[in-house]
């Protein structure tokens, strides 16, 4: 750095503000310039060039039969296609199942870990492995272990006296297999971040709602979950979206079948494209962003809502 | 001052932890059991253990080959990732630019869109321009995917840094470049550092683009791993060798983490 003499100091000082504003707003756009092209080539574009595929026939293995043939593909997927309207509830009823026992598990797995032990910080490490490990592992780890004949799930429930399951083999039990390994999987990042959230809360209102004798169900309900509150709600979000769009961890275990046991809405956009109808697929695509935002905006609405009422209900001195 | 119910609601926690974790001890117990032991019926615990799952996935599986594709293809998308988001999370934290929050918002959503409708367009447009499994390719593909994500969480961590600092290299005359050089690249370290491993984790584990996209030569190793069940359902002890060489970076990951992992995980709504 060098030394400036006091004259370009005040120079410096001195220097007009809209000549210095319009500058640094010039500096700003070229430094983020490169990101949004490369954001609109790589996220934008594609986006909607799959949005005007979804109104053309469009066939991966013979691309001179493309044409345009307007709502055709939607018309299709929403009347006249079963395994469409499958699809949505088997994705509906995997994000409802999956979203809601990771929330109660890994909120009850956060109380048990919220505490000045000092071996909590350890016990947070090992627990949110699982998070960062790919489902890809995860998943044909899990295949392993559900394996009817040699899997050391069966071998587990039967030595406890049940009876030996198919697990993903069979079409009654995939869904619940599945789920079970997601589940395993995401429960962490619930606990994780609820924890974060409870020890978040300050020592006074904790300290004050044992004076007031506030305890057990009442203490949960009252002090914690009105204060964690804005925390569960991100949780919730992410853990919505993100169960929604799950795509390798049932690639791997399942494939989506046995037949359309697991075949989610991702999952079959796949076989959608290895069958070549890239404008069914391109449709279907649309279908899901728009049902993805349906549930998004719902559940941020819903949140908001709860929010401002449980600000309500959480007692004064919190 | 802790009561006896706490106390065993503290030994609790430390059994489910240490029971929660079974799935992968269990693959990593597999990996190095002989076959025959991992075939039977009831599991076995007292073995020799062996290294030739992870010998076989190597000779078999040309699993070096994939280990250096997923190598060179997450380090470079990590790299190039990191310095745009170095420049555009500073400008959007720190500089005066009409609709900053809009824009970081808008960047940050483009990390929700589900994967499956874009990984078509791509293998359209790749087909085209003849990059079909190719590691530009997929660096390529793997700068977009991470870059909403890398911008969003860097451009929180610079908005911590004290703007003091900063006011004052500009009064002593340094320029935009020298003032990112100089004082935020080194004060945002630790930011710097957490984004970057994040942004390695999701690449490294990344899957759906990888099915569209690669073949044969630039194939990753998640996609290896998943063509070894497709090919030999049998080879327990091959994959699950090869899934603790590809779990294993993500364990050390954790550890290098630490109190940063929850900001990264929660896209910084909790800190």
């Amino acid at each position: 750095m060098a030394e400036l003499s006091a004259a370009q100091r005040a120079a410096s000082v001195a220097t007009p503000r809209p000549r210095a504003r319009l500058r640094e707003n010039q500096v700003a756009w070229l430094l983020i310039t490169p990101t949004i092209i490369i954001l609109v080539a790589l996220s934008v574009y594609p986006l909607i060039w799959s949005g005007a595929m979804a109104f053309r026939v469009e066939n991966l293995f013979n691309p001179k039969i493309g044409k345009w043939v307007g709502f055709r593909n939607f018309d299709f997927l929403l009347f006249n296609d079963d395994t469409f309207w499958k699809t949505i509830w088997l994705t509906f009823v995997w994000c409802a199942v999956v979203v809601s026992v990771q929330l109660v598990l890994g909120f009850l797995l956060a109380l048990l870990m919220d505490t000045t032990m000092r071996a909590v910080g350890v016990l947070r490490t090992l627990l949110v492995i699982p998070v960062f490990i790919s489902p890809v592992a995860m998943g044909l780890t899990w295949r392993f272990m559900f394996e009817p004949v040699s899997g050391v799930i069966n071998y587990l429930i039967t030595s406890v006296g049940f009876d030996r399951g198919a697990w993903h083999t069979a079409t009654d039990t995939a869904l619940v297999a599945v789920m079970i390994a997601e589940i395993w999987q995401w429960t962490p990042f619930v606990t994780l971040i609820m924890l974060a959230g409870m020890q978040g809360i300050s020592p006074e209102v904790i300290e004050a709602a044992r004076l007031d004798r506030v305890r057990g169900w009442t203490y949960l309900q009252r002090i914690v979950i009105p204060l964690i509150w804005p925390v569960i709600t991100v949780v919730i979000l992410l853990r919505v979206v993100d169960s929604m769009r799950i795509f390798d961890l049932i690639y791997v275990i399942t494939r989506g079948g046995p037949g359309t046991a697991t075949l989610l809405a991702s999952v079959n956009t796949y076989s959608i494209f290895q069958s070549g109808r890239l404008g069914v697929m391109a449709a279907y695509g649309f279908l899901i962003v728009i049902l993805i935002n349906i549930v998004v905006f719902a559940f941020l609405r819903v949140l908001y809502r709860q929010e401002k009422a449980s600000r309500r209900r959480a007692p004064a001195r919190a | 001052m802790r009561s006896p119910l706490r106390r065993a609601f503290d030994v609790a926690a430390v059994f489910i932890v240490a029971l929660y974790l079974a799935p992968i001890y269990w693959v990593v117990l597999t990996s190095i059991k002989p076959t025959i032991a991992i075939n039977s019926a009831k599991p076995v615990w007292s073995f020799e253990p062996t290294w030739e799952h992870y010998r076989e996935a190597f000779v078999r599986f040309e699993f070096d080959r994939a280990l250096l594709n997923s190598a060179i293809i997450v380090l470079s998308a990590t790299f190039i990732t990191m310095v745009l988001a170095l420049f555009s999370s500073y400008a959007l934290a720190r500089m005066k630019i009409k609709g900053a929050d809009f824009m970081s918002l808008t960047i940050l959503s483009l990390r929700f869109m589900p994967g499956v409708v874009i990984a078509m367009p791509f293998f359209l447009m790749f087909q085209r321009l003849d990059m079909i499994d190719t590691h530009v390719g997929m660096i390529i593909i793997y700068v977009g995917f991470g870059l909403p994500f890398a911008v969003w969480l860097l451009r929180g961590f610079m908005m911590d840094i004290p703007r003091d600092v900063e006011e004052a290299a500009r009064l002593d005359g340094l320029g935009w470049i020298s003032i990112i050089w100089r004082i935020i690249l080194p004060m945002s370290g630790p930011g710097i550092a957490v984004t970057a491993i994040f942004t390695f984790v999701f690449d490294w584990n990344e899957f759906l683009f990888a099915l569209y996209i690669t073949q044969a030569t630039a194939v990753t190793l998640p996609i290896q791993i998943s063509k070894m069940i497709d090919l030999y359902n049998v080879l327990w002890g091959t994959i699950s060798g090869a899934v603790v060489m590809q779990l294993v970076p993500m364990v050390i990951v954790v550890f290098l983490l630490q109190r940063h992992m929850i900001r990264g995980l929660a896209l910084g709504a909790v800190k």
